[in-house]
């Protein structure tokens, strides 16, 4: 300490003070220049007397881009001039949900939303659409709540298949993709032997997906009023034995090694790199996912499976919902509706959905164009199939309205599904826990 | 304020100030009260003590802003509070990470600013390093440390070149991402205690050491119990900062693991609130949990500043 | 002495904790100027070539999510911290000249709100700035802010109230000035340290919230730009590059106004930090 230097006191000299005054000025011109740059930006469009405003909520991803939403709302002002849309962003695909009820909780809910989910938890913010308005819909009371329709039913999802790296399973040798649940494991367990890690999986919603699959073929197939049931309240997740046992498949795969418990805390958007860079061999996930594969360098190398049950029979979670829904409190209800509607009729918008997100889309007298990548025609008819043979089940956790799981309750299951995963629950908890869940949300 | 206002009489400032002597005499400062603190205590006032007693009366309802049919409950939504797994849990989240906050940076703190106390561009630039992450947005940290501890992020691509074959999941592993989260807090208080730490330093009288020295104290000794003790003020600082700033930690969960891996394994208190209130729509039950929040850190800040203060008397 | 036998081991020691700390900075600065395949291979490596692809794409994206956002947040930031500044140089005037127990009161009123975090007002905060009919809007926000911070304010400022003499005050008004002149041109000018303090955590808090934009601010108006840079993890998820550029052009206004003002605000943690 000896050669420790004093240090001036706190004095207040002249020089520094002009010194603050210099920088204090610096700093604001800093500030004026910053904003002023700022503001020779076209950040606010001038607003045109005669158009009607609309607000639209969407959610950017790396599949739909800022500038997949422009071009789809261009598409449907360009024949709807009178129609002024504004875009709101919500942060992420898998937040969007949250981010659309906090914003109806404040009162700031925009007039027009795409793919909300947990629709009956929404409900009060949204208006009905009439029947004459849905005439066009293939499945026009899909999504119902409480008998209202408050979502247009536009397109289907097969939720999920079981899209696998053609080239990883030859590695393992494996000839054919399996077509019962004993095959599905042995192939699982042979990949591992190869040193190939057998499912891809991420956080969010994807760690759940095997879930979804294996209680399509173990639950929905055996019991498909059980939601219905839970519901009324005959049913409860932790007594029910083909919940039980096909949640015990689920945590099994995990308990083997099939799925990486370290790839949870992994988002989206990394889950998809990471199969489509050949990090695992099988990826259980939504029709949506051949927009993705198709725009991919091994679109050639990516088959597509159902996942099979211990029968071997087809059954294909699908369900149809998913569109654009309106704010019951819109400032311009007609406008609001008049361009919901537009933009799920117009074939090039509905062209353009299927191109970048692979929907399929639920409109009488709609096909799909000809022109679509390989995957997404091997997802296409394997959807067809399921729906020639009637073996299409509800995807649990995934239905909407009346048929779904009550508000909240979706995020939970996803949340449970990361917990069997990883090992911090066994199958008993996880199911009294959504027992729990569910009486905390009636 | 009501005085205040009842008082006011119409008129111009210069009149008002020649005409106040009387009052004055009844109420010291009103006048310089209403031109002075009235403004800043009305804002206040409304933004944030009228909050706190909605809170109060919202927690005593079961309002949920989507289905508008409130009833007054009374206390049931604290008793549903005492048996609720996810706010309990929250509770121990929010304690475990405030222990790690409170203590980590304070002891790494001083150990780095006695370290840097000294003059130069050098230990100047240093603490500008220090200081850096807590000038940057708790969004970008998060983002910032979501990739470096990703699965395929440097650290355990590191790992996997020394021959650890399973390298840990630093995130999405339940037994350790709560402990990732808090070093990623550390991190980015540490170098404002560094910066308190310094400052209480400069105050140290050189004499005070100089004179242990002569006496044969080695630096250690002479740290502890010739300095370490003159940086009391600068303690109570560090520690009542971190422990409000940890009890309310929100930002970093939410970008970083929205609360899991799983069901709730960091989600904080302040997140349970905000999910409840914001997200589930459950506004009466969020509120007596934020009321419950509420009453918690008062009690904390206020027994640990006491208690901080005291051996601050004492030595 | 250890220390002055070998001198060159504090330097040595404490460049390498800095270093060591600062990797995760590094990190993030040199994903700036990678090519965007690049920053998913080698992570500490340096950019080779550097690239300002990923700067340029965010400055010119066609949303002008940046320039929109960087406005808004210099609006909301400049407008808070100068209200706040004045309403709490003025309110710490008050309470450090009167006794009582009125002005003891809001003293610990406002020691109190330094506590409170924003999540427990929050849902309320909605409803009162909704009745104001201040609900989504910039005025409502920096509304927020100056209430949220001003107990940090006068907490700071009441502090070095106490360092500045009275009898400065009392010759003023013998001279004739009014307190408010007095108050402005006299005082205000001595808490300069002070002044600096609360500009900068003050301009760093507000310039870095993120979720009191979100839900106060409201979707429609644009977004203050770390709310943007939020909002935007979605889109960038798949574009490292693109996402550290818009990270550091967002950091890059305070850190300079920090940088700025540093001096002078190093000194006003010192003023509070050994004075109490």
């Amino acid at each position: 300490m000896s050669t420790r230097a004093k240090r001036p006191a706190l004095d207040r000299r002249p020089s520094n003070d002009r010194m603050f005054v210099k920088r204090g000025a610096v700093a604001l011109a800093v500030v004026l220049v910053a904003s002023g740059c700022a503001g020779g930006s076209p950040s606010t469009p001038a607003s045109d007397g005669g158009k009607q405003k609309v607000s639209f909520l969407v959610f950017p991803s790396p599949n739909l881009p800022e500038s997949y939403w422009k071009s789809q709302v261009d598409l449907v002002t360009k024949a709807h001039p009178n129609l002024e849309v504004e875009l709101v962003a919500a942060p992420s695909e898998s937040e969007r949900n949250d981010y659309a009820k906090q914003l109806a909780a404040s009162g700031q809910l925009p007039d027009v939303q795409i793919g909300m989910q947990d629709l009956t938890a929404l409900e009060p913010s949204l208006a009905a659409w009439t029947e004459q308005e849905l005439k066009d819909f293939l499945c026009p009371t899909c999504g119902a709540v409480n008998g209202k329709v408050v979502q247009l039913p536009a397109n289907t999802q097969t939720i999920p298949n079981v899209f696998y790296n053609k080239k990883l399973f030859a590695k393992a040798g494996i000839a054919a993709p399996p077509k019962t649940y004993a095959e599905l494991l042995a192939t699982a367990d042979k990949l591992k032997a190869a040193g190939i890690t057998p499912f891809v999986s991420g956080g969010a919603f994807v760690t759940s997906q095997p879930w979804t699959a294996a209680l399509a073929t173990d639950l929905y197939a055996k019991a498909p009023d059980w939601m219905s049931r839970r519901r009324k309240g005959e049913v409860r997740f932790a007594t029910s034995p083909e919940m039980k046992a096909a949640t015990q498949k689920f945590a099994d795969l995990a308990a083997k090694g099939y799925l990486d418990k370290r790839q949870i805390g992994q988002d989206y958007p990394k889950t998809q790199e990471a199969f489509l860079s050949g990090k695992g061999a099988m990826y259980p996930m939504g029709s949506w996912f051949a927009a993705a594969a198709d725009a991919s360098d091994m679109k050639a190398d990516i088959g597509v499976f159902a996942w099979p049950g211990d029968d071997g029979n087809l059954r294909l979670p699908a369900f149809t919902g998913g569109g654009l829904s309106v704010s019951a409190t819109a400032a311009n209800m007609a406008a609001a509706k008049e361009f919901a509607l537009a933009f799920q009729l117009t074939k090039e918008n509905l062209d353009a959905s299927v191109k970048a997100d692979a929907l399929f889309p639920a409109i009488k007298g709609y096909t799909p164009p000809s022109d679509t990548g390989p995957v997404f025609k091997s997802v296409y008819e394997l959807w067809q199939q399921a729906l020639d043979r009637q073996a299409t089940v509800p995807p649990f956790g995934w239905e909407a309205g009346d048929a779904a799981m009550l508000p909240g309750m979706q995020g939970k299951f996803w949340s449970a599904a990361q917990d069997l995963v990883s090992g911090k629950k066994n199958v008993d908890q996880v199911l009294s826990f959504l027992d729990t869940e569910w009486e905390k949300s009636g | 304020m009501a005085v205040g206002t009842t008082e006011r009489r119409p008129g111009h400032a210069g009149a008002a100030v020649r005409g106040s002597r009387a009052r004055r005499r009844r109420w010291p400062g009103l006048w310089h009260f209403l031109t002075f603190a009235a403004p800043g205590t009305l804002v206040y006032l409304c933004l944030v003590l009228a909050p706190i007693v909605l809170s109060v009366g919202y927690s005593l309802t079961n309002q949920a802003l989507l289905r508008p049919r409130t009833e007054f409950v009374g206390l049931r939504n604290y008793e549903l509070l005492l048996r609720d797994e996810t706010f309990l849990n929250s509770l121990r989240v929010t304690t475990i990470l405030t222990l790690i906050v409170v203590i980590v940076p304070n002891v790494l703190g001083v150990a780095i600013a006695a370290l840097l106390d000294r003059r130069g561009w050098l230990y100047n630039a240093l603490r500008s390093v220090f200081f850096t992450p807590m000038v940057i947005s708790s969004v970008v940290i998060s983002v910032i440390w979501t990739r470096i501890l990703a699965d395929d992020g440097p650290i355990n691509q590191a790992l996997r070149a020394l021959g650890v074959r399973e390298p840990p999941g630093w995130l999405s592993d339940p037994d350790i991402a709560l402990y990732s989260l808090a070093s990623i807090v550390c991190w980015q208080m540490l170098g404002f205690c560094v910066v308190v730490y310094l400052a209480g330093l400069q105050g140290v009288p050189q004499e005070l050491a100089e004179a242990a020295a002569i006496d044969g104290a080695g630096p250690v000794r002479r740290f502890l119990h010739v300095t370490w003790p003159l940086l009391a003020p600068a303690l109570t600082i560090n520690t009542v900062v971190l422990l409000i700033s940890a009890f309310k930690l929100f930002d970093h969960v939410k970008v970083i693991t929205n609360g899991g891996p799983g069901t709730g394994t960091t989600a904080s208190v302040a997140f349970v609130v905000l999910q409840e209130g914001f997200v589930e729509n459950r506004i009466g039950y969020a509120s007596a949990e934020a009321v419950v929040m509420l009453i918690v850190i008062a009690a904390l800040s206020v027994i640990t500043l006491r208690i901080l203060q005291r051996r601050e008397v004492q030595l | 002495m250890s220390r002055s036998s070998v001198p060159w081991l504090r330097p040595l020691v404490a460049l390498a904790a800095g270093a060591i700390f600062a990797i995760p900075l590094y990190i993030a600065l040199i994903n700036v100027f990678k090519q965007s395949g690049q920053v998913a291979g080698g992570v500490m490596s340096l950019p080779s070539p550097p690239t300002m692809d990923n700067l340029v794409r965010v400055l010119t994206g066609p949303d002008s999510l940046f320039w929109s956002s960087l406005r808004t947040s210099v609006l909301v930031t400049s407008l808070s911290i100068i209200i706040l500044t004045v309403l709490s140089a003025m309110l710490g005037h008050y309470l450090a000249r009167h006794g009582g127990w009125w002005p003891r009161a809001i003293m610990v009123l406002l020691l109190c709100g330094l506590m409170i975090p924003p999540q427990v007002i929050l849902i309320p905060v909605t409803q009162v700035l909704k009745s104001f009919g201040l609900m989504s809007t910039l005025p409502g926000l920096v509304l927020f802010n100056v209430g949220y911070y001003v107990p940090f304010g006068v907490f700071v400022f009441s502090g070095f109230m106490k360092g500045v003499p009275r009898e400065l005050e009392e010759a003023a008004a013998i001279d004739g000035a009014t307190r408010w002149q007095t108050f402005w041109r006299i005082v205000f000018p001595l808490l300069r340290p002070a002044t600096a303090s609360v500009l900068i955590f003050l301009g760093v808090w507000i310039w870095n919230d993120f979720i009191n934009p979100l839900i106060i601010y409201g979707p429609r108006e644009g977004t203050t730009i770390m709310t943007g840079v939020y909002k935007s993890l979605g889109q960038y998820a798949a574009d490292f590059g693109g996402m550290f550029a818009l990270m550091f052009l967002a950091t890059l206004p305070i850190l300079v106004f920090y940088l700025l003002l540093q001096k002078q605000f190093v000194k006003g943690l010192t003023g509070g930090a050994t004075k109490g």
